[in-house]
């Protein structure tokens, strides 16, 4: 917790939980959400879809961040769970003709069943052994999706997806998506913020600080540990059913144990156990893949051995790889505590140390 | 029904023989816990890595057959020694799931080192073992499974002398029950796990024999290290004679579910199916089979 600003008080537990205290920060929150819905008019199309992609994973990071940061539950499986989420709303949009508004949440609530059924082990299993079993959703999911009846998931080819629709608006550019995304991403991410606060956040991080005590103090411990996976899953599930509508096509290749390791990598960055960390962490990290695959080209001049895709594939396994082990060593804390540090030095200016 | 039961027998003894290529890869993965309490996903990339050194002191074709094999387990052994120098030095004490992510972070790390050191291309690799195949009695074996299966059963059984009847190898042990409590009864447990990483990388590159002998070498074949993740589990990590054993329950049954489930499911079922058995006997003995079982206190 950083600390507040100069002259702060409370009175009551309820505006000690708020995340808001001042006047100011309503107006800085007010002013970023307008900048957030003007900003298709400000920038140009290439980086407004960076920022799509970015919130779409972003969401499903958040959801990766109360199952590994609150509920404490080590998951490799997001990205499975967020293929379901999009294979559930491809299916029910091109078999039922549904609206998105219909089709994303089913997505996201098949996605959440299937991300419990797997978080079902974590009741006997710990650590290790769980994070296999995650594992095994991953290494399933592909199995499930193309050997099930072609016309339910497309099978081996994928599914093309219809534009969503809502009132004579068609969403097929990305200017269009942007308001799609990032008012669900909004949406989501407000939930988490209070979901975090609320009895079942502290019940989360009861079970993820010691379960045994926390059973002892009469916390439905398996119920919780499910539930981490249920609410982590949901959120895949909502990014994969974005992902559906902007991709328009998907196929289960998409969906691998890859992603599932990057989204685990931005949870890392971005600190442990804190909201604002996993959307630091995705920020981060899709900037410098971006970075990476614009010097692509630049590199392949110093890469003699290897070829075209393949650069792309190496420089990015080196960064993922290097910044995961990297800040694991030397700051497991993460980006948001380095933004805490940041806040209190600033608010104890000028005094040098925090 | 005369030809039935010799088709069953001969899937049997199939999956048998794919299940000793699990058991020696699972057994370097097992070691690796066993001597530091490092679960370690970066099994297959170990194995591929040391699959290419191999690959590039045979394919210089200066030194000879046995001088070239010296070398790359000498580097295997360094590589080793970094990966702890590195890693896993400055991570003793941090909690467990910070040791699993580093770990996946060190997968990632070395498939993108592979690829920036030998390219994408594929490379076929140096026969190391005889190919002929061998004949006991009435059941033949190929030449690589029944050599590494033997040199592999050899290995167990020193490696089990070692763990369970020397005081060198109890220490080790201890470290992978609890590096704390190892610590302060004056066991290194930055050795331990020094020893660990060497073991683990040498082992793998003897996997990495066994598994590509006259093959061909590529990245993407680091995927065995996953495969030989239900292995692992259902043997459970800390027990050194459980891996051939459920490395052959999991091979004979993924060969058993190829021919007779898979008919059905169009080839579903065989891939699926070592995780489905992990996961079922997980659910029953959280341990593994074999594993220790673990009593918690607050």
């Amino acid at each position: 917790m950083a600390l507040l600003p100069c002259g702060i008080h409370f009175e009551s537990y309820r505006k000690d939980m708020a995340y808001l205290h001042t006047r100011l920060q309503w107006v800085f929150l007010i002013a970023f959400l307008a900048l957030l819905f003007g900003l298709p008019f400000l920038v140009s199309v290439r980086f407004i879809s960076i920022i799509n992609i970015m919130t779409m994973i972003c969401i499903a990071v958040v959801g990766l961040q109360i199952t590994i940061g609150y509920a404490g539950q080590t998951n490799l499986g997001q990205s499975a769970f967020m293929g379901m989420g999009a294979f559930v709303t491809g299916s029910l949009a091109i078999n039922f003709q549904l609206p998105f508004w219909v089709t994303i949440p089913a997505g996201g609530v098949s996605a959440a069943i299937f991300g419990s059924i797997f978080g079902i082990p974590a009741l006997r299993i710990k650590g290790f052994y769980l994070a296999i079993t995650t594992i095994a959703a991953q290494i399933m999911f592909p199995l499930f999706i193309i050997h099930m009846p072609d016309r339910v998931f497309g099978g081996s080819l994928g599914l093309k997806m219809e534009p969503a629709r809502l009132w004579g608006i068609v969403f097929n550019t990305d200017r269009s998506l942007y308001y799609l995304i990032m008012t669900t991403g909004v949406i989501m991410i407000f939930f988490s913020f209070n979901l975090v606060r609320s009895r079942v956040g502290r019940a989360f991080i009861a079970v993820r600080d010691n379960d045994l005590a926390a059973e002892i103090m009469g916390i439905n411990v398996f119920y919780y540990k499910a539930l981490g996976f249920f609410i982590g899953a949901l959120y895949a599930g909502v990014a994969g059913g974005l992902w559906a509508y902007y991709i328009r096509y998907i196929g289960a290749d998409q969906f691998t144990l890859y992603y599932s390791v990057w989204f685990v990598g931005m949870v890392i960055v971005g600190g442990l156990g804190s909201i604002l960390g996993a959307i630091l962490g995705t920020i981060f990290i899709r900037s410098i893949q971006e970075i990476i695959s614009y010097l692509g080209p630049f590199l392949v001049k110093f890469l003699p051995h290897v070829a075209g895709e393949e650069v792309w594939f190496a420089g990015m396994n080196i960064l993922l790889g290097g910044v995961i082990i990297l800040f694991l060593i030397l700051d497991p804390r993460g980006l948001y505590h380095r933004w805490v540090l940041l806040k209190t030095s600033y608010r104890i200016w000028p005094f040098p140390y925090v | 029904m005369d030809e039935l039961l010799t088709n069953l027998l001969q899937y049997t003894i199939d999956g048998t023989l794919r299940g000793m290529l699990y058991a020696v890869i699972a057994l370097a993965f097992i070691i690796i816990y066993r001597a530091g309490r490092i679960l370690n996903f970066a099994q297959g990339e170990v194995v591929i890595f040391g699959g290419y050194i191999i690959w590039t002191f045979f394919s210089w074709k200066i030194f000879p057959f046995w001088i070239a094999l010296a070398f790359s387990f000498a580097l295997a052994v360094f590589l080793g020694l970094l990966i702890e120098r590195i890693i896993f030095r400055p991570l003793i004490g941090q909690p467990i799931w910070a040791i699993v992510m580093v770990t996946i972070g060190l997968m990632i790390l070395l498939q993108g080192i592979t690829l920036v050191i030998w390219g994408g291309s594929e490379r076929p690799f140096p026969v190391v073992f005889p190919r002929a195949p061998v004949k006991l009695g009435k059941l033949t074996f190929t030449g690589v499974i029944f050599w590494g299966g033997m040199i592999s059963i050899f290995i167990i059984f020193v490696l089990s002398w070692l763990f369970e009847k020397t005081r060198w190898g109890l220490k080790l042990t201890a470290v992978a029950e609890d590096h704390q409590v190892a610590q302060s009864m004056g066991i290194s447990v930055r050795k331990s796990i020094a020893i660990a990483w060497v073991f683990g990388c040498v082992l793998s590159s003897f996997s990495a024999i066994v598994f590509l002998n006259g093959q061909t070498l590529t990245v993407g074949a680091s995927m065995i290290g996953l495969q030989a993740l239900p292995v692992v589990l259902l043997a459970g990590l800390e027990s050194i004679w459980g891996a051939p054993l459920a490395g052959i329950m999991v091979g004979v049954g993924e060969s058993l579910a190829a021919a007779y489930l898979d008919p059905h499911t169009g080839g579903a079922m065989s891939e699926a199916f070592p995780y489905i058995i992990m996961l079922v006997s997980l659910l029953i003995r959280p341990q593994g089979l074999f594993g220790w079982k673990i009593i918690e206190r607050i």
